[in-house]
């Protein structure tokens, strides 16, 4: 008897510390790859800081952050949820199908008031007298595929969509959604493949009255792409490939990036990001404000604009061989009010492309 | 600092059972006390000193009515003893609810003080209470040493959600406990029980209340699901925290009372609370009802002290009106009992479960709201006032996604799994296998309890208003 209580309390021991031990004495990182967010830094601990309870706060989160194996336990965490509570998201992650996806849910109607607005100020500011040719594109997330028919929270696509072309009357409406389907998507990212959508660039192309009908040599990534999601729900799940498509229009294709004020030249795919953190921001180098293709090969002398969000990224370079010009906005990082000075809007086809999830989640539209 | 967080399980505790096993005896209550205060310090500096005044003056008083007793000074001490332990609860508690309602009767506008109440007052100032009662009834000695008296006062694991410890109960624990692996691995058990079923069960069934608030989409069972689950999720947070209380009182060395025993078997709303908050409910009893002349009175006075107790009750559970409705929707439902029904029920037992779990659930989303308004929307959604629909999109994500945890959750609130345990002791006394599980099934709770930490899952402290 007196046994057992030594053992039960030697396990106990052990393994509170070992964990104490972890907790004390354990590497620090600076950035969580697998959820690609930097990690909470250790807190000063000064009388002033302790009195304000900041420190106390702000220790909580460091522990959390730092706690020895960390994306383990997420894991298992995750597990459990989902097989022993019989959870069927975690942390508003589900996987079916094979794909990993999050919850769309619900709609915003403040969210979309305000990209609406956005638009708005972007069409009455610079295109409103001009004799731009206007275009919308809504881009569904995976969701659209996924949520509903396996039980999830869905939002009404079809009237989300409807409402957006009502409220943009201005612009022609093309419907790519019928082109799409779940294959389009990453796997374990929220994305759409680059290789898979060349029917929706020629539809759209075509749309705007271009033809960008090209033929492409498919590459392969040499590193396995872990999507944002993959890391967030922590579950054990292959990762995807990234292909990325090129011919000799892309490759002739001058790129200039303007995210410092000026023009800076760089490339439609950008292989040192296809080496970073988010492999995805090899196109057209992820985040930037505003970027410039020019195609001294083009056919006709057509320029377009188009405001996107990161679905663009993969998406425009394949518009380059009906346009000589392509100017790629994004008013995330852009204040709309300072496009007049990088643009002069005339008859130009601009296109508005937007994913659902963006138009939920518009604060980020400046 | 909480239990169920990362600083308490591996920064704190830790660091304080290593110090108190190390030390000898003579220093193990300093050391309970410096650790006590500093995990009330913790979330809230400035308080320690409250509480430390709030000992000296019960310390002050136990003596000063010891000393005099039989005399009528040792009466005016205890007066001004309770008078001075309830003042700090009634001005860092109820202060804005008062001027609140003075305002709102006089059409006056003070201004509300928004005093940030100190955690665990409404326990401690109890303890301190029950201290100075008793000893100016001659059930227990003054203490003469103030370290051991803070020390019963601040003790950490019992601080800041009870159970409500009697000094009566741990007098000689203070001085005389004992320390043995027996103690030690039924303590680390009981504690991890504890923490899972904080971590993994409540606020597992805490998200489902977030999204039910949420929720642009109610409907009346969604009402009712989110009433089912939040009863669930406080008695789970609520005894889930009363066995990490105990667990670590055992750790130490102390034996605290149980708090919970399967209220939701109950067969009538006194049976209830003969299972639920049992602390609280004895405190109530001994201190309050009883004193008031309990039920050997004539019928309009045992009317008034159901009254008076079940008032208090509520108030003390938080300073809003709801809270006082709560109380007294129990006060009423107990004397309707008392005078009409406890015989019905005793004989239908069936219905006595299904009433009890109607009326209990009701309660608890009186309970769950901030105020009398919010009250009436939440218990009139119950039964589709405001023309909501009776089921919803949303309300069906959420039974599918917390359908089988509700299951869990239900069935782990009566007695089978202590039952199946009971007849697997008897079954495989000497069994290795039963050893095995016995020691590995909480290893493997507090790791998965270290997944959710680690996640930075939902984690809500649910007695910011106790």
């Amino acid at each position: 008897m007196k046994n057992k209580h030594l053992l039960s309390t030697t396990i106990f021991a052990l393994v509170l510390a070992s964990l104490t031990f972890g907790c004390w004495f354990g590497p620090r990182a600076a950035y969580s790859e697998s959820e690609r967010r930097p990690l909470a830094e250790e807190p000063m601990l000064t009388i002033e800081s302790v009195l304000s309870g900041e420190f106390q706060e702000a220790f909580e989160l460091f522990s959390v952050d730092h706690f020895p194996f960390r994306d383990h336990f997420r894991s298992i965490k995750a597990m459990f949820s989902g097989y022993a509570l019989g959870k069927k998201d975690n942390n508003g992650l589900f996987t079916v199908e094979g794909h990993i996806s999050k919850l769309e849910y619900p709609e915003n109607p403040e969210m979309k008031e305000h990209a609406a607005n956005r638009f708005r100020y972007l069409y009455e500011t610079y295109l409103k007298d001009t004799n731009a040719k206007i275009y919308l594109s809504v881009v569904p997330d995976k969701n659209y595929f996924l949520a509903e028919k396996n039980g999830y929270l869905s939002l009404n696509y079809p009237a989300f969509i409807e409402d957006f072309k009502t409220r943009m009357e201005y612009a022609e409406y093309i419907d790519i959604l019928p082109l799409l389907s779940l294959d389009d998507f990453y796997r374990t990212d929220s994305h759409w493949k680059q290789e898979e959508i060349t029917d929706i660039a020629e539809f759209i192309g075509n749309a705007m009255g271009t033809d960008v009908k090209s033929e492409y040599t498919v590459n392969t990534l040499d590193v396995p792409f872990s999507g944002v999601y993959l890391g967030q729900s922590a579950l054990p799940f292959a990762p995807d490939t990234i292909r990325y498509l090129t011919n000799e229009t892309l490759s002739a294709c001058k790129v200039n990036y303007f995210d410092s004020g000026k023009a800076e030249p760089g490339e439609i795919y950008n292989m040192e990001k296809a080496h970073g953190k988010d492999p995805y921001e090899m196109f057209l180098s992820g985040t930037s404000a505003l970027i410039e293709i020019e195609n001294p090969n083009s056919k006709t002398d057509k320029e377009l604009v188009v405001f996107r969000d990161s679905y663009g990224s993969s998406l425009v370079p394949l518009l380059a061989a009906g346009y000589q010009k392509i100017t790629v906005v994004d008013i995330r990082y852009l204040q709309s009010s300072f496009l007049g000075n990088f643009i002069s809007f005339d008859n130009q086809d601009v296109l508005f492309m937007y994913s659902t999830t963006l138009l939920n989640n518009s604060m980020s539209l400046r | 600092m909480i239990f169920s967080s990362i600083p308490f399980l591996f920064y704190f505790l830790p660091v304080v059972l290593l110090v108190y096993f190390a030390v000898p005896k003579v220093l193990k209550n300093p050391v309970l006390l410096v650790s006590s205060l500093i995990f009330y310090g913790w979330g809230e500096p400035k308080y320690v000193f409250l509480m430390i005044a709030t000992v000296l003056l019960g310390y002050v008083f136990g003596l000063l009515i010891e000393r005099f007793s039989g005399t009528w000074l040792s009466k005016l001490f205890l007066v001004l003893s309770v008078s001075s332990s309830l003042l700090a609860l009634g001005f860092f508690k109820y202060a804005d609810f008062f001027i609140g309602n003075f305002n709102s009767l006089t059409g006056m506008s003070i201004p509300l003080l928004r005093i940030v109440l100190p955690i665990g007052i409404s326990f401690y100032t109890f303890q301190i209470l029950s201290y100075t009662v008793d000893v100016y009834r001659g059930d227990v000695s003054a203490q003469k040493n103030p370290i051991n008296l803070a020390t019963y006062v601040a003790l950490f694991p019992q601080l800041i959600a009870g159970p409500i410890v009697r000094y009566s109960d741990v007098e000689a624990q203070l001085t005389q406990r004992t320390h043995s692996f027996e103690k030690i691995s039924a303590g680390s058990k009981r504690f991890i029980l504890g923490l899972a079923k904080k971590v993994l069960i409540a606020n597992t069934l805490g998200e489902l209340g977030e999204m039910f608030l949420a929720s642009s989409e109610l409907s009346v069972l969604y009402y009712w699901l989110f009433a089912f689950s939040y009863m669930l999720q406080i008695y789970y947070d609520f005894s889930g925290y009363s066995d990490m209380a105990i667990g670590l009182g055992r750790l130490f060395g102390f034996e605290f009372m149980e708090n919970f025993n399967y209220p939701f078997i109950s067969k009538s709303i006194s049976e209830f609370w003969r299972r639920w908050h049992i602390s609280l409910g004895s405190w109530f009893r001994d201190y309050v009802y009883i004193p008031l002349g309990g039920n050997r009175v004539n019928k309009g006075r045992f009317l008034f002290n159901i009254f008076v107790v079940w008032f208090l009750t509520g108030f003390w559970h938080g300073a809003e009106w709801n809270f006082i409705l709560w109380g007294l929707y129990f006060g009423v439902l107990l004397t309707l009992e008392k005078f009409f029904f406890a015989k019905f029920l005793d004989k239908h037992k069936i219905f006595g479960h299904i009433y009890t779990l109607f009326f209990v659930s009701v309660s608890f989303m009186i309970f769950a709201a901030g105020n009398l308004g919010e009250a009436a929307t939440y218990v009139g959604g119950m039964f589709g006032i405001g023309g909501i629909p009776l089921v919803s999109s949303e309300m069906l994500y959420a039974l599918s996604n917390y359908g089988w945890i509700l299951i869990l959750a239900a069935v782990g609130a009566t007695p089978v799994v202590k039952m199946a345990k009971i007849s697997l002791d008897k079954k495989g006394k000497d069994s290795v296998w039963k050893e095995l599980i016995e020691t590995l099934v909480p290893v493997l709770l507090l790791i998965a309890v270290c997944g959710f930490l680690a996640d930075g899952s939902f984690n809500p402290f649910l007695y910011f208003r106790f």
